[in-house]
Parts: structure tokens; C-alpha cells; sequence
């Protein structure tokens, strides 16, 4: 009767015992996160063994040399990126996995890039930023938006993460804004400002919708039209004034102009049949800068349909219409020298004078093309 | 691309041609008066003129105040100066400014500002800079002239200074040499921003008059400039 009692004591005692010994030397549940320099040395102790125990070394699973090895410690030199991983130690005899250590291998901070800039003024601006070198670690930024003595919230963007929106309180402020980032890791800091008056960073986004068409029976106009940019909230009070560029893809330079209004403008002075790129640019009426160049809009000026010599040897009556077709028509310039040779196969003292009025006009166009160029 | 130049350069020729014929903005009615809209074109035109104007007179004259006022991140606390009219307001308000206030807030601004200029003028200390200055204050003159032209044009009164508000021009008590630089500082920076704002101004207010008023014919009379 009383010798069945301490044999079940003992064995809860014991089994008290193997659970106690098991906390005791089994490792943590989630390995340590270590972040070291690039081209640093680091040691690794085995957790809390001692210096001399008997450990294997393994990196994601595959086994260490030991000579890497000081006493239970790992040593790694010269730290590349290729260093970071998952590096276990394990009880040489028993694989008893004693410590894991998660290492990053990983750069402080450089100096961070900020820029702000208004697309939507009056609105408001937005601030982005980046590093000019990455750290290969997680980094966290910190930004402060100052108008002279008052904090303002920046709100962060919902899709990039590397910009933040501020709301102008305030118009025609004398007072500049600073705005300041920070930026750190588990291995360094790094910090800049910039200041800046409201005017200054007005930069509206390119216009939209950059259409360019050819003008039926005009073979020297092109006729682009585009919208203002939808980000731009008020047109109608903050309106923005446009500029023009275009050229035949054949030449490199390109003509400009500059529209105070309108979202339109007819080009005359292209080159018949020729492809034609343009792109416009937009600016507030007075205070910023230009935005970047819109998309490109191709077009290529309206020809006449080529027409085939046997039509010509047919009865007078076609000839009578062919006659009619050479008259310009009434909305062209009398004397555009490309509304010429329209129809009907050209004589050769003709066409002559064709290509060398095309060939002043060329030279014409280039001449006014380098004056207008800024 | 910065096209600055070219800008402002095509704008100056023909601004000047504006300036020059700037006497007759009154007599509009001669060639059958469309309104006040040519004389709201004018001032726009103006406020564009006296900006670039300005740019290089405000460069010349902080470079004679020295550094910091003349280093580009110089950002102070807007300390005194409180009697320069400020050309800061709250967006909602502005836009919804009726077009009398609208041209007052401007009238009063200038006639402040111009003021404040004549007082700089006095004290400046190269005579090239008095120059700059003296010119900048005729144009400014003008730029006053042509809002009183387009108030009376909408028929509203000009607005009188009150006896005591008037803002004269004295050397502040014991006003260091340092403190009078700042108040110099923040008067160009103030008429910097109130000529963008007015540019603003006047760009709503023609956008306003733009479909005519129909039957309405405005007679602009000479209020004797």
C-alpha cells in the first residue's frame, strides 16, 4: 500500500525536472536579429556557452568550416552582403541547437535626397525622398514640415512611401517653408532640410491628351490640341500658359511656341509629308516653373491621294475637273509654295521650282527655328 | 529648361509701349469703351512689369545690405514690421473676395508700400540705388494710378486714408542699424509677394468681366492723374 506512493513521486519529480532542464537549454523561440556593417568583422558567441564547449557552426542550414571558428565563437571578416542569413550553433555530439542569430549585413544611412513640389497649387505641395545609396536594411524617415514657427502635418501618400502631401493653410505667404527629413537604421543616422517660398516650387504636371491631326486639304498644317493637366485644381483662377515644341522626325531642332491661352494651336509651317513629334509644356501665368514635356503626339500632314496616269489620258471632261483640283483651295495662303503641285503629273521646270521654294523655305524655317530657341 | 528670358524680354517691349500710353488709360471712352476690361489687362500688365522691376532692384539692394540679408535660405522670424500690409490670406477668403475689396485690399497695399519705398529711397546710400529706387517709385505710381482707374471704371469710391493712419515715415526709436536692414528686408519681400498676389488679383478679375456686360456701356472719366 505504501510503496506505490513514492514510486509516482519520483516520477512526477522527475518529469518536473526534464521540463525544467528543457527551458533551461533549449534556445529561443525566435533567433536574436543582429545588423552589422558591411566590411566589418564580427564574433558570434554561441549563446551562453561556454568558450571552450564543442559547437557546430551552420548559415541557413549548411555547415561551417571550423576554422572559422574561435573556441565556440564564429568569427566572419570582412563582412559582404552574401554574409547575411541564418547562422545556428548546435551541441557538436548531441545536434542540440543551442543559439540562432538572424544577421543583416547592411550600411548606415547616406545623406537622403528631398525635393518638394507644388502640381497643385493652390492646394497644396508634397515632399519625396530617397537615398542616394542604398543600406540594404530597414530604414525609417522621419519627416517635419515647418512654415516659419508652425508645425505642419504632412500626410502620407497612400500608395508611395517615400512622399508625403502638406495643404497650403495660407496663399501669397512672405514666411519660407522648411522641411526637414531624418532618416535612420540599426546602424546610423542621417538627417537634411530644405527651406523655400511658396512661389518656388510651382511646378505643374505636363498637359494631357496630346492629340496632333492632320487638317484636310491644308498639306502644311498639323492641328494639336491638348488638355490642361487634371491635377492642376483651379485653371480657371491659377490659369497656365503652354509651350509648344515640334519637329519633323528627320531634323534635330525643334520649333517652339508660346501660348498665353487655349488649348489648341494649328501648326502651318510643317513640311509636307513629313512625320512630325510634338510635345507641350505647361507653366502657371507667373509664378514657378515649367512642367516636363508631355507624352509625345506623331502626325503627319495631309497629302493629296496620288493620282494615276490614266486618269489624265481620259476624255476632257476628267481633264476639266484636274484643272479645278490645281486651284488652291480658298482658306490656303496664295502663296504657300506647298499647296503646289497638288494633282496632275508636275513638268519638270515646275517641279523645279518647287523643290527650290521648298529649299528657301527650309532654309527659312532654320533660320527662325535658332532665333527662337532660348 | 528655364525660359525666363525670353519671357520677360517680349513682355518688357510691350510693356513699355503700355507705360508710355499709361496717361491715356482714362480716355478709353474715345474709341467706344468695351469696358473695364482693357484697363484690368493694363494693370496685369503692370503688376508682371513692376515684378521683373523688381527682381533686380531687390538683388542690387540686399547685396548693398549685406549678407545674411542677401543669402538665398536667409529665412528669419517675421519680427516687427507689423505695419506693412501683408499680402498673406486664407485661400477660401481670397477667392471669395468680392471685386470691390478685391481692388481695395490692392489700392491700400500699394499706397502703404509706396510709401514705405519713398522712406527707403531717402535713406539709401549710393546714388545708383537711389535711382533704381526713384524709377521703381514712378512705376509704382502708375501701378496706383491704374487701380484707381479700374475702381472708378466699376464705380467704386477710392479708399481715403483716415487722418492718423496715414503711415509716415520715421526713423524708429533707437532703431538699430541691424533691426532697420530686417524692416528693409521685409518691405521687399512684402511687395515681392504682393505683386505675384496681385497678378492673382487681376487675373480673376478679368476672367470675371469677360463675358461683357451687355447693354452696359461704362464711361471711364479722367480722375486726374
Amino acid at each position: 500500500m505504501a510503496v506505490p506512493v513514492p514510486w509516482a513521486c519520483c516520477a512526477v519529480l522527475a518529469a518536473a525536472a526534464a521540463v525544467v532542464y528543457a527551458q533551461r537549454h533549449s534556445p529561443h523561440e525566435t533567433p536574436h536579429v543582429q545588423y552589422e556593417r558591411l566590411g566589418s568583422d564580427v564574433t558570434l558567441p554561441c549563446g551562453t556557452a561556454n568558450w571552450d564547449a564543442a559547437v557546430t557552426w551552420r548559415v541557413n542550414g549548411t555547415d561551417l568550416a571550423p576554422d572559422l571558428l574561435n573556441g565556440s565563437q564564429l568569427v566572419l571578416r570582412g563582412l559582404e552582403l552574401g554574409h547575411s542569413g541564418l547562422y545556428a550553433c548546435f551541441h557538436r555530439d548531441s545536434w542540440h541547437l543551442r543559439h540562432q542569430v538572424l544577421l543583416n549585413v547592411g550600411l548606415p544611412p547616406r545623406e537622403p535626397v528631398l525635393s518638394c513640389r507644388s502640381n497643385t497649387y493652390p492646394k497644396g505641395f508634397y515632399c519625396s525622398w530617397h537615398l542616394p545609396t542604398p543600406t540594404y536594411i530597414p530604414n525609417t524617415f522621419n519627416v517635419t514640415v515647418l512654415h516659419g514657427s508652425k508645425i505642419m502635418v504632412c500626410e502620407k501618400d497612400p500608395a508611395l512611401k517615400n512622399r508625403c502631401h502638406i495643404r497650403y493653410m495660407h496663399l501669397f505667404s512672405t514666411v519660407k517653408y522648411k522641411v526637414s527629413i531624418s532618416v535612420s537604421n540599426a546602424l546610423g543616422h542621417n538627417a537634411t532640410a530644405i527651406t523655400f517660398d511658396e512661389f518656388t516650387i510651382v511646378k505643374p504636371d505636363p498637359p494631357e491628351n496630346v492629340v496632333a491631326r492632320p487638317v484636310p486639304s491644308n498639306p502644311r498644317r498639323l492641328e494639336v490640341t491638348w488638355q490642361t493637366p487634371s491635377t492642376w485644381p483651379d485653371p480657371e483662377s491659377f490659369p497656365l500658359k503652354f509651350f509648344l515644341r515640334y519637329r519633323p522626325l528627320i531634323l534635330d531642332q525643334w520649333q517652339h511656341v508660346e501660348l498665353s491661352d487655349g488649348t489648341a494651336h494649328t501648326i502651318t509651317d510643317a513640311y509636307a509629308g513629313k512625320e512630325y513629334i510634338i510635345q507641350v509644356a505647361a507653366k502657371d501665368n507667373e509664378i514657378g516653373t515649367w512642367s516636363d514635356w508631355s507624352v509625345a503626339a506623331h502626325a503627319t500632314p495631309w497629302t493629296e491621294e496620288p493620282r494615276h496616269l490614266t486618269t489624265e489620258a481620259q476624255a476632257p471632261e476628267t481633264t476639266a475637273s484636274t484643272t479645278s483640283s490645281l486651284a488652291p483651295p480658298p482658306t490656303t495662303k496664295i502663296c504657300d509654295p506647298g499647296e503646289l503641285g497638288s494633282g496632275g503629273g508636275p513638268s519638270a521646270p515646275f517641279f523645279i521650282s518647287v523643290l527650290v521654294t521648298l529649299a528657301l523655305a527650309a532654309a527659312a524655317a532654320a533660320a527662325a527655328a535658332s532665333s527662337l530657341l532660348i | 529648361m528655364d525660359l525666363r528670358a525670353g519671357d520677360s524680354w517680349g513682355m518688357l517691349a510691350c510693356l513699355c509701349t503700355v507705360l508710355w500710353h499709361l496717361p491715356a488709360v482714362p480716355a478709353l471712352n474715345r474709341t467706344g469703351d468695351p469696358g473695364p476690361g482693357p484697363s484690368i489687362q493694363k494693370t496685369y500688365d503692370l503688376t508682371r512689369y513692376l515684378e521683373h522691376q523688381l527682381r533686380s532692384l531687390a538683388g542690387t539692394y540686399l547685396n548693398y545690405l549685406g549678407p545674411p540679408f542677401n543669402e538665398p535660405d536667409f529665412n528669419p522670424p517675421r519680427l516687427g514690421a507689423e505695419t506693412l500690409p501683408r499680402a498673406t490670406v486664407d485661400l477660401e477668403v481670397w477667392r471669395s473676395l468680392n471685386d470691390r475689396l478685391r481692388l481695395t485690399q490692392n489700392y491700400e497695399a500699394y499706397s502703404h508700400l509706396l510709401c514705405y519705398l519713398r522712406g527707403l529711397n531717402r535713406q539709401a546710400a549710393t546714388a545708383e540705388l537711389r535711382r533704381s529706387l526713384a524709377h521703381f517709385c514712378t512705376s509704382l505710381q502708375g501701378l496706383l494710378g491704374s487701380i484707381a482707374g479700374v475702381m472708378a471704371a466699376l464705380g467704386y469710391p477710392l479708399p481715403q486714408p483716415l487722418p492718423g493712419t496715414e503711415p509716415t515715415w520715421t526713423p524708429g526709436p533707437a532703431h538699430s542699424d541691424f533691426l532697420q536692414k530686417m524692416d528693409d528686408f521685409w518691405l521687399l519681400k512684402e511687395l515681392q509677394t504682393w505683386l505675384w498676389r496681385s497678378a492673382k488679383d487681376f487675373n480673376r478679375l478679368k476672367k470675371k468681366m469677360q463675358p461683357p456686360a451687355a447693354a452696359v456701356t461704362l464711361h471711364l472719366e479722367a480722375h486726374g492723374f
